[in-house]
């Protein structure tokens, strides 16, 4: 009973989640380059709630100068499973290049930019973004893909995660 | 069938909402509400169900299950809740202020419009693209629902005003000026780094002045205060909040002060309400639910420590607490609470509803726009007569717009 009493206590002031389930991802290609960039707009309460179960969590304090040791890692590994990028139809492993953080409170969105040198023509692009689906039903991901000077909007979400472009 | 639903949805809304009346019963009330939802035309001016349409393989010609996809309108729901007329908003999420970004915007921009025109074409027997004012009543005429389109985010104009005749000439027909960072145009009211031109821009000003001469509604909805008040200025014809509510019932940014009601009502703009919820009424902290995932928590296994399976486990165990516990949700008292506040402050000549369905807009009872004709029950509830509603459902909306395209056609557009 006093254990659920401090519970009610500490927990009276949690504030709502954002009301918007959208996450925002660009991702770029120029041939000249070789190399193909990736930025995610996530909402931090999310990224926290996906990795640790908890919305309102410290414990991984992304861009802080505590940040946990791990929390590239496990950010990445969550990605890995909800989100890909394939270039000519195989897989392109990212790294984390930067983070920052931008808002505030609620509305306070995590930047994950992760980038990878590629070689060869570019045939064919297959994007997976299902990122935060296994949280929302009502997730959306708007993934805004730039080939060297085209672009293209996509939506993607729990029913339809992939999308495939062809050159 | 469907309508034996809703008229029992309706009653058990009225019930929760309403205070015995002994000259009228419950279905009475609902079948004469219907009959107006029925008889003027309804116009919502703020969707941005083209960010669904830009989904590989979605159908606006399909009824989805909101409770399941997550969507708000297509065309049969549209049809089941009578609703006549909508603006489609062509959405570009705001990003580098350069001209490649400005560039990358334009082409992202004329996609989600083209987006929405193909959709018209495929479903030409359903729905029509509607131009002007008068286009809603005739496309209504003719047994098809108005597809207006407009902008969310100026930021695809970028630096050249003449995308603003482009976009035009495309069918756009209002340009909300800013989302919710700051753009080249005007400041938003959620931009975390605060105000930047102290309301509208330079080249915010030309903008509105060409969207003037061309007959573009100008559209406040996100800016700040100053960019409302800057936009009254600026503006040679009334001014539009395609998806805003009253600050003085909701203590928000994105609401709107009774000094700005008063002067929208001076300006002969128009407010159009919206159903998110954060807008509606204060949230109350979901005390029950947070105790519960406090609890789970503290029992739970270190993260570092779960494997994948253990992941999902706990994954599965935390979202069917969310779903037993779910936050309230405004309701469609809330909606009609904001009605009557701008109602008594601006009068009822600068109200309308722009529900946002598609861009977090859904409350309970009308949780999507199958549903709208709750709203109009509540007004009829409250004892709002069929001119009134009218007025509310669209009414007060075209009669801007028909002033709009009025000044334009003064100012020497002649294509209007």
């Amino acid at each position: 009973m006093y254990k659920w009493f401090i519970v009610l206590l500490l927990s009276s002031g949690v504030t709502f989640a954002h009301p918007l389930r959208l996450s925002l991802c660009e991702i770029e290609f120029y041939s000249k380059e070789n190399l193909i960039s990736v930025n995610l707009k996530l909402f931090l309460t999310d990224v926290n709630e996906a990795l640790v179960f908890n919305p309102y969590s410290n414990e991984l304090a992304f861009c802080q100068p505590n940040e946990h040791s791990d929390a590239d890692k496990m950010l990445m590994e969550y990605l890995n499973r909800f989100f890909y990028v394939k270039f000519n139809r195989k897989k392109i492993n990212f790294e984390i290049k930067k983070k920052k953080l931008n808002g505030e409170g609620e509305n306070t969105a995590l930047w994950v930019y992760l980038e990878k040198s590629v070689e060869g023509k570019f045939n064919s692009m297959e994007v997976k973004n299902a990122v935060f689906t296994d949280l929302f039903y009502d997730q959306n991901n708007i993934v805004y893909i730039h080939i060297n000077e085209e672009s293209k909007s996509i939506m993607l979400n729990k029913e339809t995660s992939t999308y495939k472009l062809n050159f | 069938m469907k309508n034996k639903l809703l008229i029992i949805t309706a009653s058990f809304l009225f019930a929760v909402g309403c205070k015995n009346d002994k000259n009228q019963s419950k279905e009475d009330l609902i079948k004469r509400a219907y009959a107006i939802h029925d008889k003027v035309l309804t116009l919502d001016t703020h969707a941005d169900t083209p960010l669904r349409m830009i989904e590989p393989g979605f159908d606006m010609s399909v009824r989805h299950d909101p409770k399941k996809t997550g969507s708000k309108v297509d065309y049969p729901r549209m049809k089941e809740g009578g609703l006549d007329a909508i603006f489609f908003a062509a959405f570009v999420a705001q990003d580098i202020r350069d001209d490649d970004g400005n560039g990358r915007a334009k082409s992202l921009c004329l996609q989600m419009i083209d987006s929405i025109t193909t959709s018209i074409d495929r479903n030409s027997d359903k729905v029509g693209l509607a131009l002007n004012p008068e286009d809603a009543y005739t496309l209504e005429k003719e047994g098809k629902h108005a597809i207006y389109i407009g902008i969310e985010n100026g930021y695809p104009i970028g630096s050249d005003i003449s995308n603003v005749e482009l976009y035009y000439n495309k069918g756009v027909r209002y340009i909300t000026l800013v989302h919710s960072s700051n753009n080249d145009l005007a400041d938003s009211a959620t931009d975390p780094h605060g105000t930047e031109h102290n309301g509208i821009s330079d080249l915010g000003a030309k903008v509105i002045g060409e969207m003037n001469r061309l007959g573009i509604m100008v559209d406040v909805s996100h800016g700040n205060d100053s960019v409302f008040y800057d936009a009254i200025k600026m503006s040679k014809a009334p001014i539009i909040a395609s998806h805003s509510n009253a600050r003085a019932v909701t203590n928000h940014k994105r609401n709107f002060t009774d000094e700005m009601l008063k002067l929208i009502a001076k300006n002969r703009g128009v407010v159009q309400l919206t159903m998110l919820s954060n807008y509606l009424r204060e949230a109350k902290p979901n005390v029950m639910r947070d105790s519960v995932l406090a609890i789970f928590r503290t029992n739970m296994k270190e993260v570092s420590e779960m494997n994948t399976d253990e992941r999902d486990d706990y994954r599965e165990k935390i979202n069917l607490i969310n779903k037993r516990y779910p936050d309230p949700s405004a309701n469609v008292g809330h909606v009609v609470d904001h009605i009557d506040h701008i109602v008594k402050i601006a009068g009822i000549d600068h109200v309308g509803i722009g529900c946002d369905f598609d861009g977090g807009g859904g409350i309970d009872g009308v949780f999507d726009v199958s549903e709208i004709k709750n709203i109009t029950v509540e007004l009829v509830r409250r004892g709002y007569n069929e001119a009134q509603i009218e007025k509310i459902w669209g009414g007060n909306l075209l009669r801007v717009f028909r002033e709009v395209q009025a000044y334009a056609k003064k100012a020497g557009n002649n294509s209007i």
